[in-house]
């Protein structure tokens, strides 16, 4: 009897488990699972890094970074971990941190910066996110000195 | 025949010593069991109107083609809409398992309706690829905004809802819907025999 009511509970606990796990709530929002932080390092270099959590990655070709009102090339992305998607082909996954290189064109001491990031990911458990278009506001340090401040996004991505 | 000896006294105690942690085991076990059919029931109706499937029925959206259609022109079947998009993988592989699904249970009044959060071009494709064998519907932003109030608020893929014949969403599913599982819930949905067959 001691079993059965055992038993009983490893089942109620069980159909609980997956109740919670059929909903959100056990999953990170994006900005949390893909965290985004930036900061100027110098007059021709933004720094943005994406610390991915553990359980999650994010598609190497689905990030995209562009600045305004001052412009950029393009960003310079680390190898991904190659994948194989059978409709898509060889993709390239980031786990972890990912440090990215924007290089500024003509960028001024003092000038205020808009990055806008793109990224696009999944959690392991077999869900994906919708591309999450972020945006963060930098200010170019005097050129010799020191990198700007690390900058995160607001907390205004559409999701909210 | 009472024979009160201390032979026949002793098992007594014993037995009720015994059946004291069973007592324990099962108030533990009904409690946990009350508990649990709560979160369900909290879960199910969390959020508000989540058991009403007038929203997903009232869904007018175009097709891979541009041609618009209607949600409401599969009321009455046991609806399985599923929102997904080329760019999910995870939603790439259990779509096999819902076409097989639909070619298994299509007689019996079960109707699958992919949404697809993506580009049109894309979707064909897949479609093609996949012999699609159900309407891959062109989702955009609305689309997004009705699977957040049926429970799924990080807009995440793949999100699948089963409405049942009475237009009622019965079941939604975030991540991966186990085989197992999708049975289970269409034989509640389903008639046993498909009407062409049955009586």
């Amino acid at each position: 009897m001691r079993l059965f009511a055992s038993l009983l509970l490893l089942l109620v606990a069980s159909a609980h488990a997956e109740g919670i796990a059929s909903l959100s709530p056990k999953l990170l929002p994006p900005e949390q699972a893909f965290r985004l932080s930036a900061r100027v390092l110098d007059p021709k270099t933004i720094e943005a890094r994406f610390a991915v959590a553990d359980g999650y990655y994010l598609y190497r070709d689905k990030m995209q970074f562009r600045t305004e009102p001052v412009e950029s090339g393009p960003a310079v992305l680390p190898p991904g971990k190659p994948k194989h998607d059978a409709f898509f082909g060889d993709v390239e996954t980031y786990r972890g941190e990912v440090v990215v290189r924007v290089p500024l064109v003509h960028a001024a001491a003092g000038e205020k910066i808009t990055l806008h990031a793109d990224s696009q990911g999944c959690a392991d458990v077999g869900v994906c996110y919708p591309p999450n278009p972020q945006q963060l506001t930098l200010t170019v340090p005097a050129s010799g000195s020191k990198p700007g401040p690390l900058v995160e996004p607001g907390a205004k991505g559409w999701f909210k | 025949m009472v024979q009160v000896t201390p032979d026949t006294a002793a098992p007594v105690p014993q037995s009720r010593a015994r059946r004291t942690p069973f007592f324990i085991a099962l108030a533990v076990g009904v409690a946990a069991l009350a508990i649990g059919v709560a979160t369900a029931l909290w879960h199910r109706n969390g959020d508000d109107g989540v058991r009403d499937g007038t929203a997903v029925l009232n869904l007018v959206l175009p097709d891979a083609q541009g041609h618009e259609q209607a949600l409401a022109q599969w009321r009455g079947k046991v609806l399985v809409v599923n929102f997904w998009a080329t760019w999910c993988a995870p939603c790439r592989e259990e779509m096999p398992q819902f076409v097989a699904t639909q070619a298994r249970d299509g007689a019996k009044g079960l109707q699958f309706v992919g949404i697809a959060v993506d580009d049109p071009a894309k979707v064909q494709a897949f479609a093609r690829d996949l012999r699609l064998n159900y309407p891959a519907l062109i989702g955009g932003y609305g689309a997004i905004e009705l699977s957040k109030t049926l429970g799924n608020d990080l807009a995440a893929l793949p999100f699948t809802v089963v409405v049942d014949r009475g237009g009622r969403v019965v079941e939604t599913q975030l991540g991966p819907f186990k085989q197992a599982r999708l049975d289970a819930v269409l034989a509640r949905l389903l008639p046993p025999q498909s009407p062409a067959s049955g009586s």
